[in-house]
Parts: structure tokens; C-alpha cells; sequence
């Protein structure tokens, strides 16, 4: 149980796919301007990648590995992860319209994100056990969402500031994640 | 090599054949109209449908949920547009406009501080809530002009925002934006039926007005020579200027800010100026009528509060029809007000005017002897309202030839009901009753019931229980009777059959405020009220009931008015029913009219009243100022009396006779106006 508890803190803060792995800056930068939208792409990260870690740990183990084809698994994780959003996306619109309106246009949007491929390695590369596997596909896009509703929180803020011209919007917003950034560096050495 | 191909190509094949299959079996229908409407519509994501963007708009209108006129940006050709689409047919609309609610920009105004920060309201706002001392003063920092997606919002001179009518298409970004919530949609409507509240910037003279006359406004137009403009602005609150320039108490003089220098403006003086300028060119003003409503609402009494109503219910295009007991419209104003006071000439002007808006009057018809709910509803009225005025004027107006007021079934003042039982009149068999009443003679009528042949009275009281008297405390000895006595609780409606009244709907009341109580229905056949006279009643037809038989008329009422959340008085109050108004004079029975209004089109437009926060004719406090500087004295404003001799400011004639105010006065005395809010008014540079 403490491994599990170590994991956690592990994923969310020492090793944070965003400030700390710099995995997935592209939503980062991009969704961060609004809390809403931060909050909507916070739960679409944390659900599809708890989806997203589990059948591509299945697919290593059972497929690619016996087979002696791990060269592959960049292909087919993309192949992997590129089907199952869209088949979630499918199930939600038809199952669970509310949770499918809620999401919106986050869900298609992760299909190419790096930070999903990124964790499914992490968790291959770290030869972690099934049960790992869900704990850290459930921890990392925790810790994505801390830094994003953090981040959110900031830019609102920022809006009201006076930014010199040259510095707006994009700029100060990249200065600002890479402050953040050196601040999480604090938790470094902790695990 | 090979393995690999094998294993992508496996892969590839069954994540390919999964999603077909999964887009088979979870296949969502999209209309392929919802695109083209999407299209159609300005795609500028304002949000003044009130939806989250275009899209989700399109979505509403192919669902059907949303009016193809909802897009307020669009206007009528993306109305159109939209319409042909789906394939239905496009409603007129009302416009709403942007409305700046405050007058004095940030250098008229009282300061707390300086400001010179960022240039933006909202960071303003941040700091000690602005720098105006009045809550909701505009900063003018512009936020709103900054944000209008269609640029009908620029900054005045005097550093107020100013609307362009022509470009502004009421989305309510601004309204959004706007931290001090300044900035309001509003429209003639929601004026027409509107109540102040503490929390927008009224002047003293507005707030004492009981049916709310923007007297600042229209003193402005005044000013500025628009005389029709001036009228226009009355008409929104009071149908009857003319009239009220003649008798109105006029309280909005008492409460004139220049009483703290001087002498009053002549308020009321200047209103009946533009009503004569209006019955001199001999044509009634054309009023806005706003587009929508088409039910018939039967007004059942045609003096002023019932004129009132029908006015306003004709502008918002309902169609009104007066049933009068007499002989002529007009009620009090026409049979008891001396025609020294009220020439009869200005009534008939009045009411021509208000007939001219689109209403229908029906005389020497009396409720419960000619018609009663019943055959109006079959007639095909929507709605009955009963509007039958002031307790003193019940007998004198309303001859009934069974003795009492037979207008609701079921339905008695207690003196008419203590009348019939002394007087041993025949009438229905009373099984159970309801007595609203708190003492001891609610108690001995409750008895003298039980002794007819009643089997169970309640006894409702909105006092609670301890306050009772001792005898009604007594549950046990009470319940062997067949009396209930239900403390902390009035009567809010009732729910009928045809001639007969089934239930009487009761709300348990806290006398603290706070919360609302719980609502039940109790079975009964009569209700006794112990009031002077009926109150305002509006019925409508309901759908389900028990027991209906084919051929009868579920009905119920609607509720009028409620004003703090959690407190309710239900429909009789002491001294007089309703608390809609009382009818201590003509201009409070056109505050009861307007919110019968309101109560009909809320329920008719699918909503309840809204409770009002903050009502200011209930509030305590209001924020006001004890004294003024920089304004200096000047001399109230007479009408010159010609043909009298003497001094003219000291003879004696007949209020009829006193002329108005001519034009030079009139436009001299509306410069003596302070067009005040809540804590600004003009001073002298």
C-alpha cells in the first residue's frame, strides 16, 4: 500500500508530466487561459489515460513483447490510444451524453497528445505491474491537471496585470509555466 | 520483419473493424439541419440567448427548445433565415437594449479615492469596490465598451457609457461584464411590469411614486422639449396621467430633495403639463405594444385598478375584455369622485385612450348574477381576473341581488357570511369550511358552522401558536368540535370545479423570514375571509383534478405577488386583502394593476413570480442623502390664474378649474429639477 501511496506523490508532484517531464505543453499553453476549459481538459486527460495505460500495458505484455516486437509500440500505442478515444467518444455521445457534453471538444483533442503516449512509456519503461500501471495512468494526469488548474488560475489573474507588449499573452504565459516549473523542481529528491 | 507486419497489420485490422462496429452500434442521429443552422446563425458566441455559444443555440433550436428568433444578435434576417430552415414560422420579438443605470459620471460623482491603476472596471472594482461612494456607481473605465461584439457602446463625455440603439442588439455581453451589474438589458415590457429594487439607482421622488413613475426621465424630456417622449415615459408605470395630474396625493413631492432647500418641484404639476399637451392635439399618444401574447383575459371590474390592467395587458398584446357592473367605465373615478375635482371630460379622454390600445369593455354585466367563472371560461377566456377595487366602494358599485358578493363560489367576507347565517338566507349547504381568522370570533363563527350542520371547520391564523388565544390553543377540546385551528399559516390560492370551490391552498408562514414554508391543500367547500372585500383574484383553467366529470371546469388561482423571499402574507392580510396595494388612492390602485400584470404574464410566458429581493418599497433602508450643497434657491413654479381676482397664489377655486402650467413655466420649473439618484443630484458649477 505505501509503494501505491509513494507512486502517487511520485506521479502528481517529483516527477509532474508537465513541469517536470515537460510532456503535453501544448495543452498546457493552450487551455490554460480560461478555468473552465482548464478543468474540462483536466478530466478528459485524467479519464482517457487511465483507459489509454491499461490496454497498451495489455498490448505490450500479451502482444508486442512475446513476440519479440517492441520496436513497434510507438506505432501502435499512437494506433492504440487513436482508437480508443474514438471509441470512447462514441460510447460517451451515446451512453453518457451528459459526461460526452461535459468533456466536449477535450476528448478528440487528447487523441494526439504526447502527454498520453508519454505516461503509457513511462509506465512500459519502468516495467511496472498491472496494478502500477493504473495507479500511475490515474496519478499522472492528476498531477496534469494540478499544474493546469494552477497554471488557469495565474493567467486569469495576469489578464488584469499590466504585461509589457512584447510579453503578452503566449509569452508571459510560457515565463509563467517555466516559473512553476522551478518551483516543483522543490520536490525533487523527495521520493 | 514479417512477425511485425503481421502484428501492425492485426492491430490496424481490429481497431479498424472495432470502430466500424462501434459506429453501428453507438450511432447518435445528428439532424443534418442543426449544421445548416449553425451556419445561419452570426457565429459571434455572445451568449445573449443564453446559451454557450452558437452551436449549443442551433442544437436548442432544431430541438425545438429554443424560439428560431432566440439568436438576439442576428436580428430578424437570421430569424428568417433560421425559420425557413426548420420550417416553421418566426414570432415578432421585442428588442431589448443595453441600459446604462447610472446618470453622474466619475467626475460629477462623490469620490472615496483616486484611481489611476489599470483601465478597466473589473480591476477597479477590486479596490475597496471602486471609487465612488455610491455602490453602484459606474467607474467608467469602459469594460463594457470594450466588450460589446457589435459596437453600440461608446464612452460620453461625461464618462458614462452611452448606447447606440441602432447597432446595440441586446446580447448582453455588457450586462456580463459589467462587475457593478450597471449596465442591465432592459425593454418597454420589463419596465411596464417591473418594481424597483434597492440595488439600482432610483431617485427619492421615483421610490415614493407607489406606482413607480421615472420622474427624473421625464423631466429630462421635458427639458429637452420632447414632450411626447415625457408621456411615453409616465405611460410605462401610469396609464391615467391626466387623471393622476388632477388628484393625485402626489408623495413623490413630499419626497423631492429640493424640499431640503426650498421648495418641492411641482411633480405633479409638470405630469398633468404633458397629459394636456397630449389631450390638446385631440390624439392619444400610440403606445409601444409588445409582440407575443395573444390569451384573452377576462378583467372582471373597469375602474381604475381593473383599466390599469387591461391597458398594460393590451400592450403586451393579451387581449383584455373590462366587465363592468356600471352603467360606464371608470369606478370610483366616474361615480364617487366629485366632478369638481375630476371633470368628466379628462376621465372619458382617459379612457378612450385606454379602450384605443387594443381594449374590449362590456357594461351593466355583473359577476355572479350575468357571468360567472364558469361561463367565462367557456366563452374562451384564458384567464378571469377579479379586480373589483377598494372595500369602500363595494357597496356602492356593485349591487348584488343576493345580498353578498357571489363573484367567486364558494367565497365570503365574513360580515356577508355572518349576514346570511343571521339573516337565515338560503344557501348551499356548508360542509366543511375554512375561517381565516385569529381571535375569538373567527372561533364563535367556526361554532355557529358546526351548529348549521357543518362537519369540520378550519381555522387558519397566520399567528403562531403561542400567540393564539387560549381557547384556540385548546387542540383537544377543538378537535372533539370539529374545529381545526392551523397556526402560522394563510391561505395562498384556491383550486375549484366549476361553481364549486374544492380546495384552499395554505402556506406555512415564518414570521421571521427567511424560509418558504411548506404548501398543502385542504378540502373545503367554503372559505370565509376576513377582509372588507374580496381580493385580487386571477384564475385559470388547470388540467388535472379528482373527480371531474365531462362538461366541468377545473380552475385555480394564480399567485399575485410575494415579496421578501420567505415572507408571505398570503391573500388577506389585515387591513386589506392582497397586499398587492391597498386602494387608499387611485395611483396605489394602478400599483396593484401593474402587478396583477406582471403575475398574468409571468404565469402566461411559463415562470412564476419571482420573490423580489430587496424591494424598495418594503425596504428600510434605502441610500439616501440628509442634506444638499451647491444648489441654490429658486421659486416653485404656479399656473397663472387669470380670471380670478386678488392675489393669485392665494384664491380659492375649484381644483377642476386650475389650469395647468403653460409651456414657459412648465419648461422652468423641469429645470428646477435635481435629477437625483441615489446619493447624486445636480449642483450648480
Amino acid at each position: 500500500m505505501g509503494d501505491y501511496f509513494t507512486l502517487v506523490i511520485a506521479c502528481i508532484f517529483v516527477n509532474n508530466i508537465l513541469l517536470i517531464q515537460y510532456l503535453g505543453n501544448c495543452p498546457f499553453l493552450g487551455t490554460s487561459k480560461r478555468m473552465e476549459t482548464a478543468v474540462g481538459m483536466a478530466m478528459g486527460v485524467v479519464f482517457v489515460l487511465v483507459m489509454a495505460g491499461a490496454a497498451t500495458w495489455i498490448v505490450w505484455t500479451f502482444i508486442l513483447k512475446p513476440f519479440g516486437l517492441e520496436f513497434l509500440r510507438t506505432l501502435a500505442f499512437i494506433l492504440l490510444i487513436a482508437t480508443l478515444v474514438q471509441f470512447v467518444e462514441m460510447f460517451l455521445k451515446k451512453n453518457v451524453p451528459t459526461l460526452y457534453s461535459a468533456l466536449g471538444i477535450y476528448l478528440p483533442l487528447i487523441t494526439t497528445n504526447c502527454a498520453v503516449l508519454g505516461v503509457c512509456f513511462i509506465n512500459i519503461d519502468n516495467e511496472y505491474t498491472f496494478m502500477q500501471t493504473l495507479v500511475s495512468s490515474f496519478a499522472y494526469p492528476v498531477g496534469f491537471g494540478l499544474a493546469l488548474i494552477l497554471l488557469a488560475g495565474v493567467r486569469e489573474r495576469i489578464l488584469l496585470a499590466r504585461v509589457p507588449k512584447p510579453l503578452q499573452d503566449t509569452s508571459i504565459g510560457l515565463i509563467t509555466a517555466g516559473m512553476m516549473s522551478l518551483a516543483f523542481f522543490g520536490f525533487k529528491g523527495m521520493v | 520483419m514479417l512477425g511485425g507486419l503481421l502484428v501492425m497489420g492485426g492491430l490496424g485490422a481490429l481497431c479498424g473493424v472495432g470502430l466500424a462496429l462501434a459506429s453501428k452500434i453507438f450511432y447518435v442521429y445528428v439532424d443534418p439541419k442543426h449544421e445548416a443552422v449553425t451556419d445561419a446563425l452570426p457565429g459571434a458566441n455572445c451568449g445573449g440567448c443564453g446559451f454557450a455559444g452558437c452551436a449549443a443555440n442551433a442544437a436548442a433550436m432544431v430541438a425545438g427548445k429554443s424560439s428560431p428568433s432566440s439568436c438576439v444578435a442576428g436580428g430578424p434576417d437570421v430569424a428568417a433565415e433560421v425559420a425557413r430552415i426548420l420550417g416553421v414560422s418566426v414570432e415578432a420579438r421585442e428588442p431589448y437594449f443595453a441600459h446604462p443605470g447610472c446618470r453622474y459620471g466619475i467626475h460629477e460623482a462623490d469620490l472615496k479615492y483616486l484611481y489611476s491603476g489599470i483601465a478597466d472596471c473589473r480591476a477597479a472594482m477590486i479596490l475597496g469596490g471602486g471609487a465612488k461612494v455610491c455602490p453602484i456607481g459606474c467607474l467608467g473605465l469602459g469594460t463594457c465598451v470594450r466588450a460589446c461584439p457589435f459596437g453600440a457602446l461608446s464612452m460620453g463625455t461625461d464618462n458614462l457609457p452611452v448606447v447606440d440603439t441602432e447597432r446595440c442588439t441586446g446580447c448582453g455581453t455588457c450586462e456580463r461584464v459589467c462587475p457593478k451589474h450597471i449596465i442591465t438589458l432592459t425593454s418597454t415590457s420589463e419596465r411596464m411590469i417591473g418594481e424597483y429594487v434597492t440595488d439600482e439607482c432610483t431617485a427619492p421622488c421615483q421610490r415614493s411614486c407607489p406606482t413607480g413613475i421615472n420622474i427624473p426621465a421625464f423631466i429630462r424630456e421635458i427639458r429637452n422639449n420632447n414632450y411626447e417622449a415625457a408621456l411615453a415615459i409616465i405611460k410605462e408605470k401610469c396609464p391615467l396621467p391626466l387623471i393622476c395630474g388632477y388628484i393625485c396625493p402626489a408623495p413623490c413631492e413630499l419626497a423631492c430633495r429640493r424640499n431640503l432647500v426650498d421648495e418641492a418641484v411641482a411633480i405633479n404639476p409638470l405630469k398633468r403639463f404633458v397629459a394636456d399637451h397630449e389631450m390638446r392635439t385631440g390624439k392619444h399618444l400610440t403606445p409601444f405594444k409588445a409582440p407575443g401574447s395573444e390569451q384573452k383575459i377576462a378583467v372582471v371590474g373597469g375602474g381604475a385598478e381593473g383599466l390599469t390592467l387591461s391597458y398594460y395587458l393590451a400592450r403586451l398584446s393579451y387581449q383584455p375584455t373590462i366587465f363592468e357592473a356600471k352603467p360606464q367605465l371608470g369606478g370610483i373615478l366616474r361615480y364617487v369622485i366629485a366632478e369638481d375635482r375630476l371633470p368628466r371630460k379628462v376621465l372619458d379622454h382617459e379612457i378612450a385612450g385606454i379602450l384605443e390600445v387594443g381594449v374590449e369593455a362590456r357594461t351593466n354585466v355583473i359577476m355572479g348574477r350575468d357571468v360567472d367563472l364558469m361561463s367565462l371560461f367557456e366563452e374562451g377566456f384564458d384567464a378571469v381576473v377579479l379586480s373589483k377595487g377598494g372595500f369602500d366602494s363595494r357597496q356602492i358599485l356593485q349591487p348584488n341581488p343576493s345580498g353578498y358578493d357571489a363573484s367567486v363560489p364558494g367565497v365570503f367576507t365574513m360580515l356577508d357570511f355572518i349576514h346570511l347565517l343571521n339573516e337565515e338566507k338560503k344557501m348551499d349547504p356548508v360542509r366543511r369550511a375554512v375561517v381565516v381568522h385569529s381571535g375569538l370570533e373567527g372561533l364563535q363563527l367556526a361554532r355557529r358552522c358546526i351548529a348549521a350542520g357543518t362537519q369540520k371547520v378550519t381555522i387558519v391564523s397566520n399567528l403562531p401558536f403561542p400567540e393564539l388565544p387560549v381557547e384556540l390553543q385548546d387542540s383537544k377540546k377543538l378537535a372533539a368540535e370539529g374545529i381545526m385551528v392551523r397556526p402560522s399559516n394563510v391561505v395562498i390560492g384556491l383550486k375549484g370545479i366549476s361553481k364549486r370551490l374544492v380546495r384552499v391552498s395554505v402556506e406555512e408562514t415564518d414570521p421571521e423570514g427567511g424560509f418558504f414554508g411548506e404548501q398543502e391543500t385542504i378540502r373545503t367547500d367554503t372559505l370565509i375571509l376576513p377582509a372588507g372585500r374580496l381580493p385580487e383574484f386571477v384564475f385559470v383553467r388547470t388540467q388535472q383534478a379528482e373527480d371531474l366529470e365531462p362538461g366541468e371546469i377545473a380552475w385555480e388561482t394564480i399567485e399575485t405577488f410575494r415579496t421578501f423571499p420567505g415572507r408571505n402574507d398570503g391573500i388577506c392580510t389585515p387591513p386589506e386583502p392582497g397586499r398587492i396595494s391597498d386602494s387608499s388612492a387611485v395611483v396605489k390602485s394602478l400599483l396593484s394593476g401593474r402587478r396583477l400584470t406582471r403575475a398574468i404574464h409571468r404565469y402566461f410566458s411559463g415562470g412564476t413570480i419571482p420573490p423580489l429581493d430587496h424591494l424598495v418599497c418594503e425596504a428600510d433602508t434605502v441610500l439616501d442623502v440628509a442634506e444638499v450643497h451647491d444648489v441654490g434657491p429658486s421659486e416653485r413654479e404656479r399656473p397663472a390664474i387669470l380670471d380670478v381676482a386678488g392675489d393669485s397664489k392665494r384664491a380659492w377655486i375649484f381644483p377642476s378649474e386650475y389650469p395647468g402650467l403653460d409651456e414657459a413655466s412648465a419648461r422652468r420649473e423641469a429645470e428646477r429639477c435635481l435629477a437625483c439618484g441615489l446619493i447624486c443630484y445636480r449642483k450648480q458649477k
